[in-house]
């Protein structure tokens, strides 16, 4: 579908005015530094794992608020809402945790997307960037 | 007596006569005619093409493979079913099934897209620097896809039934004969078109099975009087109508087993290997990413419309024909086209009847394409290529996959012959299977570079043997025993439908324990691993084990 052209045009455009971030993007080794969820070593990680734990928070009371309040406390859970006709709990399970991920979802994608623009990070430059960093890419044959 | 007749008019309900029926049989013949054609248009005859499309797909499109990819049978006609008959223990499936993706976004979907390679046994194997692990990995995709199959080949089989009548092949019943000739086809076009053509087939699958569903709740709310513009939400005035068993909790099933269930399918969901290759086939991680976004649109617009379609099913059910619970109540098959039914009880023509029933063809069709290739790629790819003949061709690889895709196709249909499971029972076993077994392998392999072989392979094991063991007790006796469980206490505790939820925290606790107390893998395991999470932008066809072997200038031994 998308044709995907390499461009020669070389990445640098900005003139040397980085942010602090694009900065510390730029001078870091990624493949110098652990991998761990519980303990991120680079700026980047920490700022995307913030996202990720906020996210995966608010889709846990999303997902098992509702039934486990349902189970604690029944009688208010199964009130009828007003206009909408539903006893609460069915409708916080069955409308509100898919709609509620759909939306965690979005607001994930774009946070993320936020992130790469911070620190200067862009996916459609792919080629050339490319290039550049590997030294000797094998041809891409698969074994 | 139910039981009886259900058996003798070929598993079909009463309400739903078996005969030929020109329209509906005109609309599903085209539809299968196109999957066919776009199949060989987009033919392929290399292994990028066959397992990954090329990594070619983009935004949308694998936004709505992963939709129809995911939507199956058993979403198409047995989610509304399971609410119509277990009332709010149902919802467990809608949440599990759909919200497990954010999870999959935020955890997995753009770091499996770099890592870049074929399948999931791929990345197990390479990740943990084993074939024992690759072929644990392998063996467990295959079951997964064979299990899962059985019950999209049922449906397939049910509605065909429907549709064409008894078509009638010598030896077998009508049901049988449908199911035969539904599975020859679906085998036909991915044997010939691989991943890409399943992939843009997908796409179509997707708008064909979404219109149906939706066309069919629309019609159905409008002449009846349920609803009018948002059929979604307005089916929660008429909750106040039904049979309090269709909305009180926990008075079909436990709180705890609700519970389980969910969460097996929220992890199931991330383990499912035909899930994870569908970030495979894409262009870069971003596009994995905002794929699952869309993929999770798609899904829900189907996900908060079957809740409405049962609510109006269980109303029609009830007035038509008979109390939907308690003795006799609405038998499961009665359940199973639910979807089907109540667009006849609520006297729509015959064409339109069919086009609601071709859309559950579609979605069958779609999931087995799914499962196919990744079960045919776990054997060609991952055991033959990797292990058996490491010197294999592109032609030898692409052969062999597509022989084992006939092989798939042969043994499902065989199963399917006579079901001994309902179908989703069927399903949620590969889900509990995945989610034991393949997940932790996903997460902590990505999350945690000092996850080693050891701890890898005690995990794996252990996730076997915590599965296995609800199947012995609970799923066994249903056909060689009396139908209850060997150990009351035990099913309760470890539910074969939710088993995920004890089996992934023990799992999670021995691989992290072995790993600790083994040998850290060595400095290219931990890059690989560390360019799975880089920031930094790859090019399309690297994977990263190619730059992780490549970059920063030192020297790494790789294998």
């Amino acid at each position: 579908m998308v044709e995907k052209n390499t461009q020669d045009s070389p990445v640098e455009t900005d003139g040397g005015a980085l942010t602090q971030a694009a900065q510390s993007h730029r001078e870091t080794n990624y493949l110098d530094r652990e991998v761990n969820l519980l303990r991120p070593s680079t700026p980047f990680m920490r700022e995307h794992l913030r996202v990720v734990w906020t996210g995966f928070v608010a889709w846990a009371i999303i997902v098992f608020g509702p039934v486990t309040l349902t189970y604690l406390a029944p009688g208010l859970m199964t009130t009828e809402m007003p206009v909408l006709g539903f006893p609460l709990h069915y409708f916080l399970v069955a409308i509100g945790a898919p709609s509620g991920a759909l939306i965690l979802s979005f607001w994930y994608a774009r946070k993320r997307d936020a992130l790469d623009r911070k620190y200067g990070i862009d996916h459609s430059v792919v080629e050339t960037e490319d290039s550049e960093t590997t030294v000797a890419a094998d041809g891409g044959t698969s074994e | 007596m139910i039981s009886a007749l259900v058996l003798q008019s070929g598993l079909l309900p009463e309400g739903l006569n078996v005969s030929f029926k020109l329209a509906p049989a005109i609309m599903v013949v085209a539809m299968l005619a196109l999957f066919l054609g776009i199949g060989y248009a987009f033919r392929v005859a290399d292994t990028e093409g066959m397992w990954v499309a090329g990594r070619s797909i983009g935004n949308v499109e694998n936004g709505m493979a992963i939709g129809a990819n995911w939507m199956s049978a058993a979403s198409y006609l047995g989610m509304a079913a399971l609410i119509a008959l277990s009332g709010f223990y149902g919802l467990a499936f809608v949440v599990g099934w759909s919200t497990g993706y954010f999870i999959l976004l935020i955890f997995l979907a753009a770091q499996m897209r770099r890592f870049g390679k074929y399948t999931a046994p791929d990345f197990v194997g390479d990740r943990f620097n084993s074939d024992m692990a690759r072929a644990i990995a392998a063996v467990t995709t295959f079951l997964i896809g064979f299990v899962y199959a059985i019950g999209q080949a049922r449906g397939m089989g049910l509605v065909g039934l429907y549709i064409f009548g008894d078509i009638g092949l010598p030896g077998l019943s009508g049901y049988q004969s449908m199911v035969v000739a539904m599975m020859a086809i679906t085998v036909g076009y991915l044997t010939l078109s691989g991943m890409l053509g399943a992939t843009k087939n997908m796409a179509v699958q997707y708008v064909i099975l979404i219109v149906a569903f939706l066309a069919g709740l629309y019609a159905v709310g409008f002449t009846q009087g349920y609803s009018t513009v948002l059929p979604q939400i307005e089916y929660g005035q008429m909750i106040g109508q039904l049979s309090s068993e269709f909305s009180e909790p926990f008075v079909n099933e436990s709180y705890y087993l609700w519970i389980a269930t969910a969460f097996s399918l929220v992890v199931g969901t991330c383990g499912l290997p035909h899930v994870l290759v569908r970030f495979y086939t894409v262009e870069n991680e971003r596009t994995a990413r905002w794929s699952t976004v869309w993929g999770l649109f798609f899904i829900c617009l189907l996900y908060l419309s079957a809740p409405a379609f049962a609510a109006f099913g269980t109303d029609l059910y009830s007035e038509n024909i008979g109390p939907v619970y308690g003795d006799p109540g609405m038998t499961s098959a009665a359940g199973d086209v639910i979807v089907v039914l109540a667009t006849q009880l609520a006297n729509f023509p015959q064409w339109f009847v069919g086009l609601v029933a071709a859309g559950g063809i579609a979605a069958a069709i779609a999931t087995v394409a799914g499962l196919f290739i990744a079960g045919s790629s776990a054997i060609s790819h991952d055991i033959y290529a990797n292990i058996i003949n490491e010197d294999a061709s592109q032609r030898q690889q692409v052969l062999v996959g597509r022989l084992s895709i006939v092989a798939l196709g042969v043994i499902t249909t065989l199963a399917a012959l006579d079901p001994a499971a309902p179908i989703a029972a069927l399903v949620s076993y590969a889900f509990s299977l995945a989610g034991a077994v393949l997940f932790p392998m996903f997460f902590l392999g990505l999350w945690w570079e000092n996850t080693n072989r050891q701890g890898a392979l005690a995990g794996m094991t252990t996730g076997l043997v915590i599965w296995l063991i609800p199947m012995i007790n609970e799923v066994l006796p249903t056909y060689i025993g009396n139908g209850e469980p060997y150990s009351a206490t035990l099913a309760a505790t470890v539910p074969a439908i939710g088993s995920a939820l004890v089996a992934v925290p023990i799992v999670f606790a021995v691989t992290i324990g072995v790993s600790l107390v083994t040998d850290e893998p060595d400095m290219a395991t931990k890059r690989l691993v560390r360019q799975c999470h880089s920031p930094e932008p790859m090019s399309r066809m690297q994977s990263a084990e190619e730059v992780a072997a490549t970059d920063g200038g030192e020297p790494v031994s790789d294998d």
